[in-house]
């Protein structure tokens, strides 16, 4: 299992009587590709916060990976995050001021993981493999297309060779034809590295890149009031 | 690679970040100028005499006696008379005595009229005697040795007759244009009063006034040059005289008989205590001024803070970025305190080399309009530790904005 929710109840602590999330239980199996979908502002940035450690619930057990994230204190969550795994949002997923190279390099930092040569050379794997040409590599990121810049971001995402990959509507911000240029390099790598990937859309176009789709609604039972 | 992040993430932002960099820089500069100058001119002001064991004159406040005989500034109260003078400079413990005769003056220079023995004992800074660029030491009654900046300012050379004025202000109206001097002799420069005096024999101040009385010229005495190269030109009286004694030791002994001395009131001072002293006085005012220097770095360094926290509103982004690749909060701590220690030793840099190539440039300046000698070492050891304080004030600051960037990366 490399998801594993049970008795989920959230709210920020700004607004304690605002329920955000409330998921009795829910799971996602290694290996496997979901796909949840659900309106804006329905919770989906919020439970992606949880599953990346980023927040904690107020109640309930968060395992990911087969590591409990709620008994875990902040330092332990961002080792673990920095290490096993891979975030690719809808926008700024690089620093815009660094290279591409520089931008990896830099998630390698937080995961521990020393400069070597074996390093650079995975690094340039993986820029191949996600078509992105030398001319690319040593550009400030925000000289770059949209689409180019989302492909790097898979490749910060994957560096640190994480189990599971989360992506936060990372193709909200490409038009058609990026978007499946993007979906069908993201898929075959997701396979290839045998991530668990959880992707997160309004946009349910792409649901058929995925063996598993779910709406948030479906497991967040919130008493919505009308 | 956080090194490279914070200057990368500096240089982004380099429209605020040089102005800040600009002011911190200035700021800098100024500390470090006035820490500098003030410990040059404590050099300079302490070095202004070495190697004289006691100074004696008429009674008055060691300052005062200290100023006019070594400053020339001020007037002297009274004066000592001769036999006086040649009583304590017989005396056992005495090595040497050099007699000093104030109160002429040539285009607002001092003239002290001295005898030869000053060009031999008197020394400055670390023991640097007198030494002659150009002839030397007075031999004749109306001989007359130029201080440097005399020398250069007024430019005169050897053999140049110099005509000196009764009293010291700079536009006298009673010249003894009777009585001309000749210069037989220029100092090399010293940075001392040394510099702005003009130098002649006791005899020759004597010679100069033998026709005067009460200050005032009399009547042309018809004596002539050489009539008065030959008259008997005891001085009667002199304004003070600077003793070397045989043994250091003796100096406070010295000092007591001198200041028992029945048959006249002087005062005897030993210059290092009254140059401590004068010091103390001056250093209210140096220490302002490093105060104020000071504050301008202080509000420096909260306009490098005021920048970085501004900067932290517009790096929500980066820093929920960072937090996503595993960075701890403390990481954007480090990382904005990072920034603020690359801007404070950039400007330390800049500000350090600035003060050097002003004072390469200013150097003759100040020699020549303030005999202030400076030495362009910006590596004293007040100096460093005033960086040291520079960098930690910055650090500190830096506080403020850091942990805003810490708080951020905190809050989801």
């Amino acid at each position: 299992m490399a998801i594993e929710l049970a008795n989920i109840r959230f709210h920020y602590s700004k607004r304690p009587n605002h329920r955000v999330l409330d998921i009795p239980a829910w799971s996602l199996d290694a290996g496997e590709k979901g796909f949840v979908h659900g309106p804006s502002g329905g919770g989906k940035s919020t439970l992606l916060g949880l599953l990346s450690g980023l927040i904690s619930p107020v109640e309930g057990q968060v395992t990911v990976l087969g590591e409990r994230l709620d008994t875990m204190n902040s330092r332990q969550r961002d080792q673990f995050r920095a290490a096993s795994i891979g975030y690719v949002f809808q926008q700024f997923n690089l620093m815009p001021y660094l290279n591409a190279t520089d931008n990896l390099l830099l998630a390698t930092r937080f995961s521990k993981r020393k400069n070597t040569r074996a390093l650079n050379n995975e690094i340039k794997d993986l820029f191949s493999a996600l078509n992105i040409t030398e001319k690319e590599w040593s550009v400030p990121t925000r000289d770059l297309s949209i689409g180019q810049q989302q492909r790097i971001a898979i490749a910060r995402a994957l560096i640190n060779k994480p189990k599971l990959l989360i992506a936060d509507e990372p193709t909200s911000s490409l038009d058609k034809a990026n978007r499946d240029a993007f979906m069908e390099l993201l898929m075959p790598m997701v396979a290839e590295h045998q991530m668990t990937l959880l992707f997160v859309s309004h946009d349910l176009s792409l649901s058929s890149y995925f063996s598993r789709v779910e709406s948030l609604d479906d497991f967040n039972h919130l008493q919505v009031s009308k | 690679m956080l090194g490279k992040l914070a200057i990368q993430s500096l240089w982004d932002r380099k429209g605020s970040v040089v102005l800040s960099l600009m002011a911190m820089t200035v700021s800098i500069f100024v500390l470090l100028a006035v820490e500098n100058i003030r410990h040059q001119t404590k050099e300079n002001f302490s070095n202004t005499v070495s190697g004289v064991d006691l100074i004696v004159g008429a009674r008055t406040g060691s300052l005062n006696l200290l100023l006019y005989s070594v400053f020339r500034i001020g007037n002297p109260t009274n004066n000592i008379h001769w036999q006086t003078y040649e009583d304590i400079a017989s005396s056992e413990q005495v090595k040497w005595a050099i007699p000093i005769s104030l109160g002429d003056s040539h285009k607002g220079y001092r003239v002290m009229g001295t005898s030869k023995d000053y060009f031999q004992h008197f020394s400055y800074g670390k023991q640097h005697d007198l030494e002659f660029a150009k002839g030397q030491a007075f031999d004749q009654v109306f001989d007359l040795v130029l201080g440097a900046e005399v020398a250069k300012k007024l430019g005169y050379q050897l053999g140049d007759k110099i005509v000196l004025a009764h009293g010291v202000a700079a536009i006298s109206f009673s010249m003894h244009d009777d009585r001309p001097f000749t210069v037989v002799g220029i100092l090399k420069p010293t940075g001392t009063p040394v510099d702005q005096t003009l130098h002649v024999s006791l005899q020759g101040i004597e010679a100069i006034h033998i026709d005067w009385q009460q200050g005032v010229k009399i009547a042309n005495s018809g004596l002539s040059q050489a009539d008065l190269e030959k008259a008997n030109l005891q001085p009667k009286s002199i304004t003070a005289f600077m003793l070397g004694l045989k043994s250091k030791i003796a100096t406070f002994h010295v000092q007591r008989a001198i200041n028992n001395y029945a048959p006249e009131p002087v005062v005897a001072i030993l210059p290092g205590v009254a140059l401590s002293e004068l010091w103390r006085m001056i250093a209210v005012l140096e220490n302002t001024l490093l105060l104020v220097s000071a504050l301008v770095f202080i509000a420096a360094c909260l306009g490098v803070s005021a920048m970085l926290l501004a900067s932290i509103r517009e790096r929500r982004r980066e820093i929920q970025l960072l937090r996503i690749m595993g960075a701890p909060p403390m990481v954007l701590f480090l990382l904005i305190e990072l920034e603020a220690l690359i801007i404070t030793l950039v400007s330390c840099v800049l500000g350090a080399g600035l003060l050097t190539a002003c004072l390469a440039t200013l150097k003759d300046y100040f020699a020549s309009q303030y005999g202030l000698h400076i030495e362009i070492n910006l590596f004293t050891q007040n100096s460093m530790y005033l960086l040291a304080a520079v960098v930690s004030a910055s650090v500190v600051v830096a506080v403020v904005p850091s942990l805003s960037g810490y708080r951020k990366a905190r809050a989801k």
